[in-house]
């Protein structure tokens, strides 16, 4: 198909756009590869090595093979978690029609007005006084309670817009609640479940402040978010080291994200199909 | 489509089994409030042990110490700039580590008075390693109720590296000694297109050459009291801010120092594109043997009327120490054993002889594989020595500092206004 001249100006904005993105990128594996030298003096230069120094240093030096298990336990356990309670409550929400259903979705929805940071001391205080200062199972506890308000406001659209005459069909079929949420709502909503996945897994993969403090720098139990840090150092870091560091810590975000995103297509196709 | 029994059996248990095995693995076993409450476990929280400089020798002395004492375990806590942050939440649940090895400087500056650590002055003399500490050393770590904050263990030289190529490329004679002197060079390396003086003037590295030129009229006292009290009204701070903008403004510090680090800084002398800088040993220890060989250091280059008679220098010896947690003084018998093999002469001259670290303790060691490092080691009483006035400085004005180092280093900011940004600096303390 021949494309007219008017196409032109979107083209260029189209390869701008492209260039934008694949800049930043070549410039951060670039200078994985790279000393701090030549990072600093020739930022765009192709490495002049692609030898695997720096990922071996980065990786034994944070000890970042324990922090990925560490991260992967907390984000898993934690997604699940969020799962187990954003689905149900989201599924009451979307059913019920009183004005106390409606009471309870703006709370929900209030959890958006509270700044991460100012949640911190109080959130310190109860690890504390819960004995769970240190540990990983408090985060697991901590991030589906802050990941809650947008799952559930995110997942209760989605099961608005399943029709009420599926319900009944199963009603009719001696369906329990259990097997309605189960058997039709879920199913039907598993585009809604793929992006709250894909949106909490990048929020607690990526989460730093409350892992440093509440769970700390032991390496044993630490996130690789807290454990990369550690290649920074006040009196010069080794900008090659720690790019190289934060591109193995990138990977799983990398597979999960290619993973979900397709997974979220074919759940939206089926899901209409269906419909 | 009622669900079946053995399907919500199989649910139930696969839940129950996955929480069983899941549990115990984010609660804890190894968690670190056990290590902390366990009697014959000693838990070090350091800045050492990835990339810092002295790491590797920190952690083959770490491997020797566990050797030599089987039945001590010892967990090393590593963090970099967050480490004051994490130990201070650690301390609050009453869960911090018994040993910190950090600097003096800012936040820490505080912990004694807010018993997040202790005295360790009794120690130190219990323990009979009093001798073994430079006076200078035990000073700087001494506050004003004469606590003994920690035990000092890194020192720094702070000298000003010279690349003689590039000064003889750019047709510079000698090291400059003087004010007129560094402008003049500095005129002569930028028509060849070499930046003068490189300085990180976004960051910790501008602080310290800002305050070292200051210091270029100031006594000690004088300079204490500035520094303490946020107060550059004095004639000597007045002459300091004057002399460091008729610098800027004639082009000694390189193009856009306002926002340069460190790190730029380092990489700008180390790669030839910078003719100076102001750099501590460890900076020192990093350049390329290709420059270092034809590098030379000395002190900052004084004015007409200044309070010293040679060039100036910094010399710290508050860097790295060993700081003792109430934790730790439940365990101080551990505490003292890895104190002793630390202070011990060999493993201080390997960080001397590996690591390029100058020492806050008595060595005969020299850094013979690092020349600028033994260089700088060697200035003694060829040079002045100005404060490094972080132990002074209050913790809420030390950021407030870095921002108005921004501000001094932007060309064209008058010598009032400089002021005025450092005064501001301590409005909040």
């Amino acid at each position: 198909m021949k494309l007219g001249r008017r196409w032109l100006p979107a083209h260029i904005l189209v390869w701008t756009y492209a260039v934008l993105l694949v800049v930043p990128l070549y410039y951060f594996l670039a200078s994985a590869f790279k000393t701090n030298d030549e990072i600093f003096a020739h930022p765009f230069a192709p490495p002049s090595s692609l030898g695997l120094h720096n990922f071996r240093t980065a990786f034994e030096g944070a000890d970042l093979g324990l922090a990925v298990v560490n991260s992967a336990l907390v984000t898993v356990f934690s997604l699940a978690l969020t799962l187990l309670l954003a689905v149900p409550a989201a599924f009451a929400l979307a059913r019920s029609t009183g004005r106390t259903a409606a009471v309870v979705e703006k709370v929900f929805s209030l959890g958006f007005l509270i700044p991460t940071f100012a949640a911190l001391f109080p959130t310190f205080l109860l690890a504390a006084a819960t004995g769970l200062f240190h540990t990983r199972l408090f985060m697991v506890l901590f991030l589906p309670a802050t990941a809650l308000p947008l799952s559930v406001v995110i997942l209760v659209q989605f099961m608005r817009t399943i029709p009420a005459e599926m319900e009944e069909a199963a009603r009719l079929d001696g369906a329990s609640t259990f097997a309605v949420l189960r058997h039709v709502y879920t199913p039907m909503c598993l585009p809604g479940i793929a992006t709250v996945l894909l949106l909490n897994f990048l929020t607690f993969w990526n989460e730093y402040l409350y892992s440093l403090v509440i769970i700390g720098p032991d390496p044993e139990q630490r996130t690789v978010q807290v454990a990369l840090p550690t290649l920074k150092a006040i009196t010069g870091t080794d900008y090659g080291v720690l790019t190289a560091g934060t591109v193995l810590t990138l990977v799983p975000v990398w597979v999960v994200y290619t993973v979900l995103q397709k997974r979220m297509q074919q759940a939206l196709v089926s899901g209409a199909v269906k419909m | 489509m009622r669900s079946s029994l053995t399907r919500r059996g199989l649910l139930a248990a696969g839940s129950g089994l996955a929480a069983t095995a899941a549990l115990p693995a984010v609660s804890g076993c190894s968690s670190l409030a056990a290590a902390a409450s366990d009697p014959d476990t000693l838990v070090v929280h350091t800045q050492l042990g990835t990339t810092a400089p002295g790491s590797a020798t920190y952690l083959s002395a770490l491997d020797r110490f566990r050797a030599q004492n089987p039945g001590l375990k010892v967990k090393n806590l590593i963090n970099g700039d967050d480490l004051g942050q994490v130990y201070e939440t650690s301390r609050l649940a009453r869960k911090e580590a018994d040993v910190v090895m950090v600097n003096l400087y800012d936040k820490t500056l505080a912990w004694t008075d807010v018993d997040a650590t202790v005295d360790v002055g009794g120690y130190l003399d219990d323990w009979r390693l009093r001798e073994r500490v430079l006076p200078a050393a035990l000073s700087a770590w001494t506050d004003g109720k004469g606590r003994l904050r920690a035990f000092p263990y890194f020192a720094t030289n702070w000298p000003v590296a010279y690349n003689r190529a590039l000064l003889d490329r750019a047709g510079v004679d000698a090291i400059p000694t003087t004010g007129d002197q560094l402008i003049a060079a500095a005129r002569k390396l930028r028509a060849k297109g070499i930046a003068p003086v490189t300085v990180g003037g976004n960051d910790w590295t501008g602080q310290k050459l800002l305050a070292q030129i200051i210091q270029t009229f100031l006594t000690p006292d004088e300079a204490r009291h500035a520094y303490s009290t946020g107060d550059f009204g004095s004639r000597g701070a007045r002459e300091g801010i004057e002399y460091f903008t008729t610098l800027r403004d004639a082009g000694v510090f390189a193009d856009k120092a306002q926002g340069l680090t460190s790190d730029t800084m380092n990489t700008q002398f180390n790669t030839q594109a910078a003719a100076a800088q102001s750099a501590m040993s460890s900076a020192l220890a990093k350049v390329p043997e290709n420059v270092a060989r034809h590098t030379e250091v000395g002190g900052w280059p004084l004015a007409d009327g200044a309070a010293h008679d040679k060039p100036t220098v910094i010399r710290a010896f508050t860097l790295i120490g060993f700081w003792i947690s109430p934790n730790g003084v439940r365990k101080i018998e551990h505490v003292e054993k890895f104190i002793r093999f630390m202070y011990g002469p060999e493993t201080v001259a390997r960080f001397v002889q590996e690591s390029g670290r100058d020492m806050a303790l008595h060595t005969d060691a020299v850094s013979a594989d690092f020349p600028l490092v033994a260089a700088a080691q060697r200035l003694g009483s060829g040079v002045s020595e100005v404060l490094l006035p972080d132990v002074y400085v209050p913790p809420a004005a030390t950021q407030p500092l870095i921002t108005a180092t921004s501000t001094s280093f932007t060309r064209g900011t008058s010598a009032a206004r400089v002021r005025a940004a450092l005064e501001s600096a301590y409005r909040s303390v």
